[in-house]
């Protein structure tokens, strides 16, 4: 057994063991801690990733002294390790992007404990995609949810504690769903372990028993991760959570911890259940047309929104409806597009919550479009960070977002020829409502305010470490735009691993 | 590999001197020292790009975006002939406005975005698939953007605004329609004669009509087509003259280039004469063509008036494209060239008045051609050739559009296009004329003592001057460059 | 159908409490109703759970006297996975109590659309 197949285990005990040993430290010294373990947690992924792909097979890890099929597990492929170095790399620069803010957001006796929170999130994030196992799933979810709803209480100003209270309540709805399914699911399988839950299953679909039940717990684990993840029309949470909370947890809540259950959906899917199961099961078509209408939906409150935060909180929910619309075509390429689309969005989304944050700084704090006017000016870096996000999520070529695009609209031409023309189309129209809202917004940004020619307000430098983290993001979404084909390869690759 | 040094070296020298201006913006002490800097880098773009066009055809992939899409490069006559329109308008519109931009804020802004679009425009001209043309497509509407809305005013915003809105709405149908082809295993490159009519394509063919559709509608909006022509007459005027000079004259015509490569270079002419869509698309240009020349007609703002006629004019090249045979396109092909000339130099000597009166409406232009005889003089000799009376070089590229359409053979429209083109042609009569007739006979009341010389310098009479001679000498003889694009639609078809 | 229905009377009973725990959390204005409502859902999925691995005439698993013979016991999992959800739920009602309490301190309400209403109020204020 090689030394790196540790690694994942590693991540995510170091992560936790970094929560506890920052209760006691002053806000910086949690902070340096922090940085260190997420970059530590990122090289171990990469490695990782390097391992798997060398070897060319999934592994399973066994966690504790029991064997299979009592003990528990993670289970490291291709995709497994693709989505952590992603997340971790995001986490890293959403950190660095807005740490400024979490020292002027929050309380200074508090700080240390937004960076456990951070900790407790990251090593959450990171069971929830190892996970082999569905109870550890499930708990995780909830840690995940937990912390998730600390970052954005912490603030504690009166709109957060509200935003948290939603998040909060919608979250647990989802969960608890979840877990009633995932109950229903042990009692019909046995088995809480991927694998041989799924050979349960096969059984059990052979043999046509327990049709009915199968098609409950279905719906209501699907119905649970979309409601956590998101999906229209359970997105009333997504705008004031993302809007109020410090920026880098509005970063990390609308690129990472939503996306997460998308995964566990994913994987779940594929490695409990079955795919064909699912495909006759009929909820993906569902799931389709959800993302259709969240496509369209989002878009269009983004259009109407009056403050940036809100607007671009809403194409969050406009890009979770096009990655449901993904899963929903029932394809491999489909499953391809959307867990593209996931990592795309992960990394375009932070970059322009970061940027817009940016831009507010440079307006005097303010939010709505106005005071944002010719904000690109006073801080040049945020502008063209902001300006490369929204090219991206347009689907200007060269950016990630462009390649997400054709992946969906290639892969619905090799799905159910009823949702071709529905998908072509929604996605067009989409394109089109996203380019109103990100491009209104960028020429806004850089028009000047005053009389041509002359120069009002003053002018921002960013710190550092944030520059820096701006400067990666827009590196990593051109590298998506290049050279997306050795990650569509791997995720690819990573879908036959799971099956 | 050194076509493709060459032609790397032809693309990014522009974007990155203009780039280079853009940051070093206001730090430049002498105007001279960068007006000779820019020209310099004109002149050894345009030399590469002669260099280029002179290498021969070639066609090899740039990048690889993935394993199924690249971003191809092309050397054909149809890129030639795009391509030296488009370095020889932006070279003498450059020089232009070394001279105009004194009277405008910012000029190092302008000319930075100015070469930067000059480099994606010779990309997009070398576009060897539908993906490469989309993306050099959004390049320039994005790079083209900050000249419209050069002076920021709270009018040019808007236009701005309106100019991205349509365009970018007008390239995602075209984009759909890229979707489409490119997932029934067509688009991936270009060839003469398109190849949907291939087996290997496996499109329905009612759908694949209605992309093509899209296509043409979406990429027809930059060239102004009905409906999606509104942006047009908004975004024009409130441009910096030599700036509206390049709009017109090159950027609507890259519409036109994409058009023609989705058309004849990957649907084919047989694949869509006598569908619907060639029914649908004359009927939009002939609209088109008619509307325009009205507007323009009532139009009282020079710039706006010039903005219509653009609108009119370039559906006479579309109209040509869509008769879909020898005759139609030679005559759309020699139209492009003839009203790039054409409508540049119209611009510019707008632009001069501009810059030297600061009028704008055409009844203040009385008695204009008394005071500045040569810009005048241009203004009308390019008029003259635009309405097309014999033996100038409208004149030449509109008998071909009448004798295609009378070519076709189909009911109502072989008769109705001619007809058109012939009304369009007095209306257009009409809207330039007065303008030269007022400027040099200002009438009884014009008070002779009060004129004043007020020629501008040679910057701006040389790039007028050549474009006139231009204009007058393709009117004169037209049978070489004729023979030449006889031999380009031959090879389309 | 018939007979069915009484075998799994504890299952039904928890479905139904998980309605009625759902419905709840999910529609009540009020922040408390709303925890107990949690409360109630969490609690049926452990019903359904420990109703799960209840096998007729055996004992809890709990080693008595040594007697290591499975056959005697019911099955332990459930009982686990119970255990560690009631740790879970404890933590989440834990937040949402804090939540609710500093809501209250801040706007004297228990009623979110009050809160809400407050919460416009004084930012029009500012």
């Amino acid at each position: 057994m090689s030394f790196v197949q540790n690694f994942p285990c590693f991540s995510i005990v170091l992560c936790m063991v970094a929560g506890i040993l920052s209760t006691p430290m002053k806000g910086k010294q949690a902070k340096n801690l922090t940085l260190v373990v997420v970059t530590l947690v990122a090289l171990m992924s990469i490695a990782t990733l390097g391992y798997v792909i060398g070897t060319g097979e999934s592994y399973t890890y066994m966690m504790g002294r029991f064997p299979a099929p009592w003990g528990n597990e993670i289970r490291v492929g291709i995709l497994e390790a693709l989505t952590a170095t992603v997340f971790a790399l995001v986490m890293l620069f959403s950190l660095l992007g807005g740490m400024d803010h979490v020292f002027k957001d929050i309380n200074e006796s508090k700080i240390n404990l937004y960076f456990i929170l951070v900790d407790l999130l990251l090593s959450s994030l990171l069971a929830i995609i190892y996970t082999n196992d569905l109870f550890t799933g499930y708990v995780f979810v909830e840690i995940n949810t937990i912390a998730a709803c600390g970052m954005i209480m912490i603030r504690e100003s009166g709109r957060s504690l509200i935003a948290a209270t939603r998040y909060m309540v919608m979250s647990l709805i989802g969960s608890g769903l979840f877990l009633i399914s995932l109950a229903m699911l042990y009692d019909i399988t046995g088995h809480l372990l991927m694998e041989d839950a799924h050979e349960a299953m096969i059984r059990l679909t052979q043999s046509g028993q327990y049709e009915i039940p199968l098609l409950v717990i279905i719906s209501l684990l699907t119905v649970g991760l979309a409601i956590k993840s998101g999906l229209y029309p359970f997105h009333s949470w997504m705008p004031d959570a993302y809007g109020y909370s410090t920026i880098s947890s509005s970063s990390i809540l609308s690129s990472l911890v939503s996306k997460s259950y998308i995964i566990l959906l994913i994987k779940i899917f594929y490695r409990v259940i079955g795919f064909d199961t699912i495909i006759t099961s009929k909820i993906v078509n569902v799931l389709f047309v959800f993302g259709l209408i969240g496509m369209i939906m989002g878009s269009v409150s983004a259009i109407m929104a009056k403050d940036i935060y809100k607007m671009i909180a809403y194409s969050s929910v406009a890009q979770i409806g096009y990655v449901y619309m993904g899963i929903g075509l029932a394809t491999e390429a489909g499953m391809a597009a959307a867990i593209f689309h996931i990592l795309t969005h992960a990394i375009t989304k932070s970059l322009l919550f970061l940027s817009a944050k940016g831009l507010n700084d440079a307006s005097g704090r303010k939010r709505v479009y106005p005071a944002l006017q010719g904000a690109a000016f006073r801080n040049p870096l945020a502008g063209a960070a902001f300006a490369v996000g929204s090219l991206s999520m347009v689907g200007i070529p060269m950016l990630a977002g462009f390649i997400s695009k054709i992946l969906f609209a290639t892969s619905a031409l090799g799905s159910d020829p009823k949702k071709v023309l529905p998908t072509l189309i929604v996605l067009s129209v989409s394109t089109i409502l996203n380019a109103v809202y990100f491009l209104h917004t960028v020429v806004r940004i850089y028009t000047p305010v005053g009389e041509p020619g002359e120069f009002k307000g003053v002018r921002i430098h960013m710190a550092v470490g944030a520059a820096a983290a701006l400067f990666c993001l827009i590196a990593l979404n051109f590298v998506l735009g290049l050279y997306s084909q050795p990650i569509t390869d791997l995720i690819q690759q990573g879908i036959q691993m799971f099956a | 590999m050194t076509v493709a040094y060459l032609l790397g070296a032809a693309i990014l020298l522009p974007i990155l001197a203009g780039f280079l201006l853009l940051f070093t913006q206001g730090k430049w002490k002498n105007r001279t020292v960068k007006c000779l800097f820019l020209f310099l880098v004109f002149v050894i773009t345009t030399i590469f790009s002669v260099k280029l066009m002179l290498v021969g055809d070639y066609q090899f992939p740039l990048w690889k975006l993935t394993d199924t899409l690249e971003v191809l490069v092309r050397m054909d006559h149809l890129t030639r002939l795009f391509l030296g329109m488009t370095v020889a308008a932006w070279t003498l519109g450059g020089v232009f406005a070394f001279e105009y931009m004194k009277h405008e804020q910012k000029e190092d802004r302008y000319f930075g975005f100015y070469l930067i679009v000059l480099g994606v425009l010779i990309a997009l001209d070398h576009a060897g698939n539908l993906v490469t043309l989309y993306l050099f497509f959004e390049l320039m509407t994005l790079t083209s953007l900050p000249l419209v809305l050069h002076n920021l005013s709270h009018e040019a915003v808007m236009a701005g605004l309106k100019y991205l809105f349509y365009s970018v709405a007008g390239a995602f149908a075209a984009l759909f329609g890229i979707f489409y082809l490119y997932s029934h295993g067509a688009g991936s490159m270009f060839a003469e004669g398109g190849y949907l009519a291939d087996i290997s394509y496996t499109g329905s063919q009612g759908m694949t009509l209605l992309v093509l559709f899209l296509m043409i509608l979406g990429f027809g909006t930059k060239a102004g087509m009905f409906p999606m022509h509104g942006w047009l007459p908004t975004a024009h005027p409130v441009a910096p003259a030599p700036a509206s000079a390049v709009l017109s004259g090159i950027i609507t015509k890259s519409g036109v280039l994409a058009i023609i490569r989705v058309v004849f270079y990957t649907a084919g002419a047989d694949y869509l004469r006598g569908t619907w869509v060639q029914y649908a698309w004359m009927t939009l240009t002939l609209i088109t063509v008619f509307m325009g020349s009205m507007m323009a007609y009532k139009e009282q703002v020079l710039k706006k008036r010039l903005a219509y006629s653009t609108v009119s004019q370039v559906s006479y090249i579309l109209f040509g494209l869509s008769l879909l045979n020898v005759s139609g396109i030679v005559g759309a092909l020699s139209h492009f060239v003839f009203h790039s000339v054409v409508k540049n130099c119209l611009f510019l000597c707008a632009g001069a008045v501009i810059y030297k009166t600061g009028k704008t409406m055409v009844k203040d232009l009385k008695g204009i051609g008394k005071e500045m005889p040569i810009t005048m003089w241009c203004f009308t000799l390019v008029s003259v050739t635009l309405v097309g009376i014999p033996p100038t070089s409208g004149f030449v590229s509109k008998w071909y559009l009448a004798t295609g359409s009378l070519e076709t053979g189909m009911t109502g429209y072989a008769w109705a296009g001619p007809i058109i083109l012939l009304l369009s042609a007095m209306l257009t009569a009409g809207y330039l004329l007065p303008v030269s007739i007022l400027a040099f006979f200002p009438g009884h009341q014009y008070d002779y003592e009060q004129v004043q010389k007020r020629e501008p310098n040679l910057l701006m009479l040389v790039p007028m001057g050549l474009f006139t001679i231009a204009a007058v000498v393709f009117g004169i003889f037209p049978g070489t460059f004729m023979n030449y694009l006889q031999k380009i639609a031959m090879t389309v078809l | 159908m018939g007979p069915n229905l009484w075998v799994n009377v504890e299952e039904i009973a928890a479905v139904i409490l998980f309605g009625v725990g759902f419905t709840t959390l999910l529609l009540h204005k009020n922040m408390i109703k709303k925890i107990i409502g949690l409360n109630i859902m969490d609690t049926a999925v452990y019903l359904f759970l420990a109703a799960m691995g209840y096998i007729d005439g055996r004992v809890a698993p709990i080693l008595v006297n040594g007697n290591t013979d499975v056959n005697l016991y019911i099955n332990p999992i459930p009982s686990g996975l119970v255990l560690t959800g009631i740790v879970v739920s404890v933590s989440v009602t834990a937040l949402m109590l804090s939540l609710t309490i500093r809501l209250y301190r801040k706007y004297r309400s228990l009623d979110i659309d009050e809160i809400l209403i407050r919460m416009q109020r004084e930012e029009l204020k500012k």
